[in-house]
């Protein structure tokens, strides 16, 4: 198990690096000059070669990729062109307010989503498994972006119950409008992860219980939620932890979306705002931390599964 | 591993022939629209803007007085090539160095996969931010750029199909004969590696025709005064309370393509993997 | 007083092509402390004789019968009292194991729900069960998960769990059909002794006859869903009364029986969908008369022997006529056809990133784990020969196909063929000329190819073969293997098993090779299909004069069909010679195993000496592979010392450290056959 999570760790920073890389190589392609961005338009060539010196623009591409990693590694993120302050702090903020979303909203998919599978594959056939599958069918193919505009025609602009827009933090509104301004953020965002999730935990489960280890349960004689608690259940689960390890990454996607629809604070909004606005050290910035992150959260789930899944946790045999 | 084919005479599931007529039915309305739509996707109506359905404008006006029908005929080219475009991409790109990886298992396939192993961990939409960030957005960009997206996934995806079949015996029998590499993985292997290969392109497109809304919904896709679905549910949110058929019309409409494709792709499965139906059930 | 009874037991499902019997009034008993076989092919209905007794049928199938009775009382609308009074075993230990659960928790279970022990004094229970059924370190196997335990001892934990609760009654479907053979004999050994122990009474579903005649007293016969005869093993073996069950001890290779051709039973299973009027057999019948197409009962022939036949007594002299006696296999001169010399391959096990470990403290890179696959094996097939190597799983023999071909590229060692030397890319000619059939009829073909284009490929590619000519040649190698020219616009998926594998065999001897390599040719297949499937080897043998090199793991297949053997353990030779002098002493002590482990039918009247290995053993060293497990190891010379070769006769070599004079005085595993059996007839020339 050790040696599985140095080699994990290994990966994470390889994979961290190379993106590394890939951010830094494919931002420098940008078209425009940078400091003409930052001195706005008006500015004289003089200025701009200044500028220009001043960045090491004119330096070779390792090495300014070499000053960027390092300024990174020690913590300083750059500055923001165009909002003329350090980016750290900045995409720190940002970030916090994004994680809540997030946690919560795969927090919601996960105990939903498996609960809502099993139910179905236990109770299969019956009628709450037919409209379950059903409601899987079209909840999965409705956009995020659409879900929200849905959500906010019904509960905002129809009934009025919840806001459109906005973060309120609980310090300074407490905690019922705090909730509020997160309900339907989060609500967009894991109605289309958990059909997907309940979905796969279905048709594990429903292949869990035709194996011949369920099989021998029964011939046991065990009574059958013991079968399903005990033996069904955890085979089915392993996929599921996989599965959410992939819907994290849908769900960093579906956050990009639902922040700017609903001009929720986080770090979607403000990595779309610095691409709107060619902001390059923040771009840089914030997208290696988004990286940083799902590679973490990569990381946490490999390690769940060869946790929970024996045949990785104990590899050697016994006899 | 077995690979499984649809003997000749069985009956077609249900899915793959709703799928199919409703998707058809898509890109035949694609192909007409601009003949059939009653008014052009771009014409001005100041007098009638933000008008509720009604018998001249069926689905309403936008807030120019642009027909929303017509928009949306006009639109559905787009996502049709956003979704089978981007797919085909990633099945050009990703099948043959699928395959390479496979056959050749040494150094080149081992770089490769750890190539595709690192793409596949960076979140998707961050994939195509980054590559739309660089350039003017456009929607043959937005293409472009969701194809590349998915050719880690295309590329793991075939390999493991065609690592599968290499180790089934009839290729063994095959390198016993002496054949070439060439013979062994367009005779051999490739005639049984469709068939899953098919079924994720389906699931790519799919994939390809969110992805590529949802980046046109954030600006970074088809520009306007193109009528791309994503973008117009975009462009209707100022008027979300007064006018919502302005986004309720392309949204739904895109939700019906995305089921099509839905049905579709399990139609496939369900035809040509018949082992697949027995493991995962109805 | 019996323990089971089972009277008109009758199973239906719904199938897309109609109700589907199963099961037809299937009727027999199982005395108290007895043990009754339940012998059958695929399609014979017999697993799901126990899951139907069971109550573990699924809603789709439709069950009836007049009486099932367990100890006195009715199973029928009652609770059955699985894992409680009835124990059982099923076939596939790794797959009825848990993977997710520890194998002591799943053995103690039954403890917990039927005798309401706690959690603790159930496991403990659980460990003095695993040690009951000779597991050697019951506690860590109770500790540890399923997949890290080997096949044998997965199989044993399964009968701990049986038996936790001290069934009266015990169901075992197919016990041994996926170990080794030398594991097999122990869990055999392990089944008689505990059924003996506790007063068991057993029900053995199997379709290998040597196993049920080793352990059970009375055997039923079942053929697409009928009994078609009943009664004491020992009766139904020395004296077959039904048809099918002549063909089918017909069909057994033996090992005392030599060359005798087989007995194959033509035609294919009815289609259960139809009802069956008259005897469901007939259709294969070489008896079959008019009268048989009325429904046929079983009748008693006394002694407790009853058989479904009309025909029985009429023909209880009469044995299923056999094709003609076998030919004399003849030797060509020439240089062998194949000469391998101390071919070796070794496999480093572990990418990079899979050699990290924290063992010593700090991260290192561990040097990859090394299997030696095929350790210097030397072979020399002549002419005309068949060469047997025979071995169980990790013997290396599958790999050494490979290497033979050279499909995979082996370290060390020379290949030659015909006295050339054979490069490790060689040409097409040796390709035409060295040809394999496979093992797994279901892999061997190209799904997506007509037979037709199978075959024509070797012919085109290697004789340029087109049109008229082409067509020709694909129905002359049909016909070759027995297939009338119909099959060839069939798809693979639409041929049974039998059928796949002689279009396997016509696509390798389409080149017109010299040597064909077997590698467990016909060990997927049923009985009587096999013996259609090792006639035509040895006709092809015979006619057509192709060298053999013929794997497998059935000792009893490869005596009837090779004239040389080679005995591969851990990858290296432990034994080659002449198929008489390897069969008898002076043996190898694991050819000696093996034999003594091989379930023989027809044996049960002598006592087959029973030599036993140990389950667990350690890592072979520089010595003898076989020396952590030998059970007449020497010393420490045979872990660390490679054994001399001993050759008491021409081609008979014997690598071990034993003296030669103490291996001749062994006793021999396998008694000379009694009186009625043809004596081989050996090559001349």
């Amino acid at each position: 198990m050790i040696a599985y999570t140095l080699q994990r760790l290994c990966y994470v920073v390889l994979v961290i690096w190379v993106m590394s890389v890939l951010i830094f190589g494919i931002t420098q392609l940008l078209p425009g000059n940078v400091a003409y961005s930052i001195l706005g338009q008006f500015a004289t060539d003089r200025q701009i070669a200044e500028v220009e010196q001043l960045l090491g623009l004119h330096d070779p591409w390792y090495q300014q990729y070499g000053r960027w990693l390092m300024h990174l590694l020690e913590g300083d993120f750059g500055r923001s062109i165009v909002m003329q302050r350090a980016a750290g702090p900045l995409i720190l903020e940002a970030f916090s307010r994004s994680a809540l979303l997030a946690g919560i909203a795969i927090t919601l998919v996960a105990l939903i989503g498996i609960w809502l599978g099993t139910h179905s594959a236990t109770h299969r056939g019956k009628l709450s498994d037919r409209l379950l599958t059903l409601l899987q069918y079209f909840f999965i193919a409705v956009p995020e972006f659409f879900w929200a505009i849905l959500a906010i025609i019904l509960f905002s602009a129809w009934l009025g119950w919840l806001p459109a827009t906005g973060y309120a933090p609980i310090a300074e509104s407490g905690l019922w409008r705090w909730a509020a301004h997160l309900l339907l953020p989060v609500m967009t965002l894991v109605l289309g992860l958990i059909a997907h999730v309940s979905r796969l935990t279905r048709s594990s489960m429903l292949e869990a219980l035709r194996s011949t280890y369920v099989l021998t349960a029964r011939a046991k004689g065990l009574p059958e939620r013991l079968v399903l608690r005990r033996h069904a259940l955890p085979n089915a689960l392993m996929p599921a932890i996989t599965v959410l390890a992939v819907d994290v990454g849908i769900l960093i996607g579906g956050v990009v979306v639902v922040e700017t629809v609903f001009a929720y604070p986080g770090l979607g909004r403000l990595l779309i705002y610095a691409i709107e606005h060619r902001d390059l050290p923040l771009l840089q910035a914030g997208m290696m931390v988004v990286t940083a992150v799902y590679a973490l959260a990569n990381l946490v789930a490999d390690l769940l599964y060869a946790w929970v899944n024996p045949r990785i946790r104990y590899r050697a045999s016994v006899a | 591993m077995s690979i499984a084919v649809a003997s000749p005479g069985r009956r077609l599931p249900a899915n793959l022939t709703i799928g199919a007529t409703l998707v058809a039915l898509f890109i035949v309305l694609a192909l007409l629209g601009p003949l059939i739509a009653p008014y052009p996707f771009d014409q001005f109506n100041v007098r009638e803007r933000l008008s509720a359905p009604n018998l001249a404008h069926w689905l309403g006006t936008d807030e120019f007085g642009r027909d929303v029908l017509s928009r949306i005929l006009a639109g559905a080219p787009y996502s049709l090539l956003m979704g089978f475009g981007a797919s085909a991409i990633s099945l050009a790109l990703g099948v043959p160095l699928g395959l390479v990886a496979a056959y050749y298992r040494g150094i080149g396939g081992e770089l490769i996969m750890r190539g595709v192993d690192v793409m596949i961990s960076v979140p998707p939409i961050l994939l195509g931010l980054l590559i739309l960030a660089i350039t003017e957005p456009s929607l043959w960009k937005t293409i472009v750029a969701v194809g590349l997206v998915y050719v880690p996934i295309m590329t793991r995806v075939t390999r493991s199909v065609a690592l599968g079949l290499l180790g089934e015996e009839f290729v063994e029998a095959g390198r016993a004969r002496g054949e070439s590499a060439f013979y062994i993985l367009f005779g051999e292997i490739l005639p049984n590696a469709w068939p899953p290969i098919i079924v994720e392109t389906s699931l790519r497109v799919t994939f390809a025709i969110l992805l590529g809304s949802a980046l046109s919904f954030l600006g970074l896709g088809a520009q306007p005064p193109m009528s791309e679905w994503g973008l117009m549910i975009a462009e209707s949110r100022p008027f979300i309370e007064q006018a919502p058929w302005i986004g309720l019309a392309p949204g739904v409409v895109l939700c019906i393509l995305l089921i099509s494709v839905n049905l579709l792709g399990e139609g496939l499965r369900e035809a040509l993997d018949p082992t697949f139906s027995a493991r995962y059930g109805k | 007083m019996n323990v089971l009874e089972v009277d008109g037991l009758s199973l239906r499902y719904a199938t897309s092509r109609g109700p589907l019997l199963a099961l037809d009034d299937v009727s027999f008993a199982v005395p108290a402390g007895g043990a009754l076989g339940l012998v059958g092919e695929s399609g014979s209905g017999k697993s799901s004789v126990i899951l139907a007794l069971l109550g573990l049928l699924g809603a789709g199938a439709d069950i009836s019968a007049r009486a099932l009775v367990f100890q006195g009382q009715s199973l029928i609308g009652a609770p059955i009292p699985r894992g409680d009074r009835i124990g059982v075993v099923f076939q596939d230990a790794g797959a009825a194991l848990n993977p997710a659960l520890r194998v002591g928790l799943q053995i103690a279970e039954p403890l917990m729900t039927h005798r309401r022990l706690p959690r603790e004094a159930a496991i403990e229970r659980a460990i003095a069960l695993l040690g009951e059924v000779g597991v050697r370190r019951p506690r860590e196997i109770a500790a540890a998960y399923p997949h890290q335990l080997s096949g044998g001892m997965k199989q044993r934990a399964l009968i701990a769990m049986a038996l936790s609760c001290e069934p009266e009654l015990l169901l075992l479907d197919e016990p041994t059909t996926a170990l080794d053979v030398t594991i097999e004999a122990q869990i055999l050994d392990l089944v008689e002794d505990l059924r003996v122990r506790r007063g068991l009474s057993l029900l053995l579903v199997s379709h290998n006859l040597g196993v049920v005649e080793r352990v059970c007293d009375d055997l039923a016969v079942l053929y697409a869903g009928r009994i078609v005869e009943r009664g004491s093993s020992e009766r139904v073996f020395r004296t077959p009364s039904h048809p099918y069950t002549k063909g089918l001890l017909g069909a057994i290779p033996r090992i005392e029986h030599g060359l005798r051709r087989l007995v194959p039973i033509p035609g294919g299973l009815p289609d259960l969908t139809q009802p069956i009027h008259g005897c469901n057999f007939a259709s294969r019948c070489p008896f079959m008369v008019s009268a048989c197409a009325t429904p046929q009962m079983l009748f008693d022939l006394g002694e407790r022997h009853a058989v479904r036949c009309h025909r029985a007594q009429a023909l209880s002299d009469a044995a299923w006529p056999s094709e003609e006696a076998a030919h004399e296999p003849r030797l060509r001169a020439g240089p062998p056809v194949l000469e391998a010399d101390e071919v070796s391959k070794t496999f480093l096990l572990g990418g990079l990133l899979s050699r990290l470990s924290l063992a010593r403290g700090w991260p290192r890179l561990e040097p990859p784990r090394e299997i030696r696959a095929v350790d210097r094996v030397s072979i020399v097939a002549a002419r005309g020969e068949v060469v047997g190597i025979v071995g169980e799983s990790g013997s290396g023999k599958s790999t050494l196909a490979r290497l033979l071909l050279r499909l995979i590229r082996a370290d060390r060692g020379h290949l030659r063929y015909v006295g050339r030397e054979v490069p490790d890319l060689p040409g097409p000619e040796f390709r035409r000329r060295a040809q394999i059939v496979f093992q797994n009829p279901d892999s061997s073909l190209n799904p997506r190819k007509r037979v037709r284009e199978i075959i024509a490929r070797p012919l085109s590619l290697f004789g340029g073969l087109r049109g008229p000519a082409l067509d020709q040649r694909i129905d002359a190698l049909l016909d070759l293997v027995r297939l009338s020219p119909a099959y060839r616009d069939r798809y693979p998926h639409q041929l049974s098993g039998g059928e796949k594998q002689r279009v396997s065999i016509a696509r390798a001897m389409a080149s017109e090779p010299d040597l064909l390599v077997c590698d467990e040719a016909v060990s997927a297949l049923d009985v009587s299909v096999q013996a259609a499937i090792l006639n035509l080897f040895a006709d092809l043998r015979d006619r057509v004069g192709v060298t053999y090199l013929f794997i497998s793991h059935d000792l009893s297949v490869i005596a009837h069909l090779a004239d040389r053997v080679v005995v591969m353990y851990g990858g290296a030779v432990m034994e080659s010679g002449g198929i008489e002098e390897v069969l008898k002493p002076p043996y190898h002590p694991y050819t000696e195993a093996l034999l003594s482990a091989v379930p023989v039918v027809g044996a049960r009247e002598r006592a087959q000496h029973r030599i036993r290995l140990p389950m667990e053993a350690p890592e072979p060293g520089q010595g003898c592979r076989f020396a952590p497990r030998c059970p007449r190891r020497v010393g420490t010379i045979c872990d660390d010392v490679e054994p001399p070769v001993h050759e008491p006769a021409a081609g008979h070599r014997i690598a071990c450290h034993i003296p030669l004079d103490q291996l001749e005085r062994m006793e021999p595993a396998l008694l000379r056959p009694g009186p009625g059996s043809e004596p081989r007839s050996r090559p001349t020339g």
